[in-house]
């Protein structure tokens, strides 16, 4: 078993938990899109980043391991603008229709876009791969129709494009 | 993406372009019906931005609950979250505490239930005088008196013994209990069988022969403690698709792959996988072929002499070695009748005897044979005689067809056994239900469905209660079938639409579909799984209520309320179930058979300590080439099989959009084989046998070897049992479906056969007089 600190709140874990884990076990919540239960974690789409004292950057809670006498913070300044700056960028390039989207209230993004506090995109919204035509009347070349072909589920690149390393990994 | 490799394996999505450019697409620039792609839903269900949207959320809108039950498909018995709005259901999303398929899901069960709503679904119950009239609807009340009137009369004029029922091993154990207490107790007989006669009889016998018990050995978990598997004459991705991606995901980490099998099945070769060894027998020569396995094993010294003397006769086991070493088993005399290179015989038996834990799974490939209990046996040998029993990562995995196969031949569904395997010549057993049911129950055991359906032939068999089977598509030999139906005076058919058989049929009893009632279903690895109710019978009844109020009808006193009172009386009566109540099962989610005082957490893993017959038992397997062989007239051998998008006969899938994945059956035929004959891709072929013809549209492709066809039996204008024959396995009748001597010739249209059964079909399913929807 591992004693670590999260939040200034002490748990102790097995071995090998990845923060993310410990903390979802102590009542703490950390934004994440990509990480599910199902899968291995692969600390892709950069929501999840926490700050341990005592080492540099901001690693993924979900693919950093837990280590004895860690001190953990999953709220600071620092990664609430990071994670604001990525969930930015990430709606830039999605449509805003939640409204009539079939998963309003039940989607992810939607959730986190709410968690990290996300108010304003500054980046616009032409030339991402959402719309048809480009402001100035030219055509979008990243635009793709919705794939409907499947008789259960559709598939529409339009929610997609710079999103696709959240679930590629890359 | 990620779900695509690491849970299915299908790895069917990708990236395209690179950088800002780039983005996920199903295969190279296809959408997605044309891609890879096998729908299984996991990118849907870890999509967390909905670019994967379902779309009956779409439609409906999203579920305001939901209820966790089990899949009506196939053996695996996958957990889902049926979500719903109301009555509607919105979707199912495999339930991650599932202890079958621990959150993943397969096309059939995830997206598959459209045809419990579908338009061709009957409602309500019909009766007729004979089957060249036209139906009538009636009440449920004139229904079952009818057919309790028929019964009994039947009974008066010719016999006790000539009438007889089937259990289906799509409903609920606690169904299948009640259909088999009827006969036993309402008709005073024991004929009753179930559908595991024409599948998995074989594996009852030879494992309850050899092991002492007629189940699998492991738990489905066992996959990941493996690290060598023989699969036999099964095909995972189609047939149990989330255990072959539990199975792909095992391989991926290193485990190695023996492929048993006349066809080269996706799991031979697939992104990552590969079979260390493909053995490509002919169909038919499966005994010969697992024999020569052993005598490598015990004439290079690889068995496991410490496992032997500890849990086997030692005795046994060197009349057996003697046995298999004999010079006609070694791989090099049985490369000639089996067309296997010797070598790879010799290679699969040193990897599988010296790899580290070996698991043998196996399908009906196995089983579907004149020798398949001898197959099934020898398969036991080989487990035995390498050690690989009583542990996680080995063991002996019959894979299961149907949802509830291995729960209806628990619930003493064979003419021969009471619930429990007890036979009906013990004196105890029957005892305990003569007690509890006020009767007297007969010691001789009752007829097969072969056997019912001959004697219907010769005239003494005359009624028939058929629960949710179609035997007419499913068994073999239809014209022998349809006469055997054809000369009976009551064939009640209880199910969900006009199948085939209810061609034949007398009163039609219409069934629930698995949304609609309480129950368990019991899974390949003995898993008792909860059915639970998400929506109102369409039809007025669960099917158990209608099996109870047929037995009222008969003047038996039935007082089920709930179907947790059936389960409670199964308990009482079977030592195995013992501990089992549906508050138990609430607190477990799930246990696995024997459960009981000696185990009252279930039995993951069977046979841990010593085997359940005491002494692991050795049977000499001597290979007997079945008697269909082919000549000049008939020079190619068909065996059939399924496909992932279809099941079974297709009454369910074929009513769904699954549809377009596969809306016939085509007939795989070698390039040689089919340039010999002119015949082209896609054209029509007309296929013989001794038993008759049929005529299908042929797909060719090196998948099976020159000399072989292969063919899918989803829908029934193919008729593919009109070619197969009678025989059968010797030790349970289990029919021969995987070896037909055939001949194939183009052709231009549909037989004779198919035209006039055509004709038949239509005129038999016309309703006259429609009623309301019951209740």
């Amino acid at each position: 078993m591992v004693t670590l600190t999260i939040d200034g709140n002490e748990i102790t874990v097995p071995e090998g938990t990845s923060i993310m884990r410990a903390s979802m076990e102590a009542g703490i919540e950390v934004p994440k899109l990509c990480a599910t239960d199902m899968m291995d974690s692969f600390g892709s789409c950069r929501l999840c980043l926490v700050e341990i004292q005592g080492r540099a950057g901001m690693p993924a809670s979900c693919t950093t391991p837990v280590a004895p006498g860690m001190n953990v913070s999953t709220q600071t300044q620092r990664l609430k603008d990071v994670r604001r700056g990525v969930m930015e960028l990430y709606i830039s390039d999605h449509p805003l229709d939640c409204l009539t989207c079939a998963a309003n209230g039940d989607c992810e993004l939607q959730d986190m876009a709410g968690a990290v506090g996300l108010r304003d995109v500054r980046y616009g919204y032409d030339g991402s791969n959402h719309v048809k035509a480009r402001d100035n009347g030219g055509i979008n070349l990243n635009w793709a129709p919705k794939d409907e072909s499947n008789p259960y589920f559709t598939f529409d690149p339009a929610k997609m494009h710079r999103l696709f390393a959240v679930c590629a990994g890359l | 993406m990620r779900a695509c490799e690491e849970v299915q394996g299908t790895f069917a999505l990708t990236i395209e372009g690179r950088g800002f450019d780039s983005r996920v697409s199903a295969g190279m620039h296809e959408n997605f019906l044309e891609s890879e792609c096998v729908s299984c839903g996991a990118c849907v269900q870890a999509c967390p931005i909905t670019t994967l949207t379902e779309k009956s959320v779409i439609e409906i809108g999203q579920p305001e609950h939901s209820v966790v039950t089990t899949c009506a498909y196939c053996g695996v018995g996958c957990s889902f979250k049926a979500e719903m709005r109301g009555e509607e259901l919105v979707r199912m999303v495999p339930w991650k505490d599932g202890q079958a398929n621990r959150g993943h899901s397969c096309v059939k069960g995830r997206f598959a239930y459209g045809y419990s709503t579908h338009k061709e679904r009957i409602l309500n119950p019909m009766i007729r005088e004979k089957i060249s009239d036209p139906w009538r609807e009636v009440s449920w009340e004139e229904a079952l008196a009818h057919t309790a009137a028929e019964f009994r009369r039947l009974q008066y004029q010719y016999g006790r013994d000539a009438v007889g029922g089937i259990t289906s091993s799509r409903c609920t154990n606690e169904e299948t209990y009640l259909v088999q207490k009827l006969v036993r107790a309402g008709f005073g007989n024991n004929n009753v069988d179930t559908c595991a006669r024409v599948c998995h009889s074989p594996t009852g016998y030879g494992l309850g022969a050899t092991f002492g018990t007629s189940a699998g050995t492991q738990n489905f978990d066992s996959v990941e403690h493996t690290d060598v598997v023989i699969i036999i004459g099964a095909n995972p991705t189609d047939g149990h698709p989330v255990f072959a991606s539990r199975l792909k995901k095992r391989l991926r980490q290193g485990a190695k792959l023996i492929v048993v099998d006349p066809r080269r099945i996706d799991m031979v070769s697939s992104p990552h996988i590969k079979a260390s060894h493909h053995l490509p027998l002919r169909p038919g020569t499966n005994v010969a072929v697992v024999t020569s396995l052993a005598h490598v094993i015990v004439t290079e010294g690889l068995y496991d002499e410490k496992f032997i003397r500890e849990r086997c006769d030692w005795s046994e086991f060197e009349d057996w070695a003697a046995f298999v070493a004999e010079p006609h088993h070694s791989p090099e005399e049985v490369e000639k009748l089996s067309g296997v290179p010797a070598e790879e015989i010799r290679g699969a038996a040193r990897l599988f005897a010296t790899g580290g834990n070996g698991s043998i799974y196996y399908g009906l490939g196995v089983t579907e044979h004149s020798q398949g209990s001898t197959t099934v046996m020898a398969i036991a040998n080989l487990a035995m005689a390498t050690g690989n029993i009583g542990r996680p990562g080995v063991g002996v995995n019959p894979l299961r067809g149907q949802n509830n196969v291995q729960g209806s031949c628990d619930m003493g569904s064979f003419p021969h056994e009471l619930p429990g395997y007890r036979h009906v010549s013990d004196d105890a057993t029957r005892d305990i239900f003569e007690k509890l049911w006020g009767v007297t129950i007969s010691n001789e055991p009752g007829l097969r469905i072969p056997n019912m359906l001959d004697a219907a032939v010769d005239g003494s068999f005359k009624g028939i209660y058929i629960q949710g089977e179609d035997i007419l598509q499913s068994d073999p030999d239809t014209k022998h079938v349809s006469a055997g139906l054809a000369a009976m005076e009551c064939v009640v058919v209880q199910d969900l639409f006009l199948n085939e058989t209810a061609n034949y049929a007398h009163v039609f009893l219409p069934g629930s579909t698995f949304l609609e009632k309480d129950g368990t279903f019991t899974n390949a690895e003995r898993r008792i799984n909860r059915v639970r109710k998400v929506m109102t019978p369409r039809n007025g009844y669960a099917d158990w209520e209608v099996t109870q109020n047929l037995a009222k009808a008969m003047g038996l006193d039935w007082n089920y309320t709930h179907p947790s009172q059936i389960m409670d009386e199964i308990a009482a009566t079977t030592p195995s179930f013992a501990m089992v109540s549906y508050d138990y099962l609430e607190k477990m989610g799930s246990v696995q058979w024997p459960c009981n005082e000696k185990a009252p957490l279930g039995s993951p893993i069977m046979h841990v300590n010593g085997f359940v017959r005491g002494k692991g038992k050795f049977i000499r397997t001597e290979y007997v080439a079945t008697d269909e062989k082919t000549g000049p007239r008939f020079p190619l051998l068909l065996t059939t099989g399924r496909i992932l998008s279809q099941y079974n006969v297709g009454a369910q899938t074929r009513r769904t959009d699954n549809v377009v994945w596969h809306e016939e059956d085509r007939l795989e035929i070698h390039p040689n084989d089919a340039e010999m004959r002119g015949v082209h891709d896609g054209s029509w072929v007309k296929l013989m046998s001794r038993s008759g013809d049929t005529t299908l549209r042929a797909l060719i492709t090196e998948r099976v070897a020159p000399g072989v066809v292969y063919t899918t039996f989803h829908h029934p204008t193919t008729q593919a049992n009109v070619i197969t024959t009678d025989f059968s396995d010797w030790a349970t009748n289990c029919p021969e479906y995987k070896v037909t001597a055939v001949q194939v010739s183009p052709s231009n249209g549909p037989s004779q056969w198919q035209v006039d059964y055509d004709e038949q079909a239509r005129q038999s399913r016309r309703i006259t007089g429609k009623m309301e929807a019951a209740e």
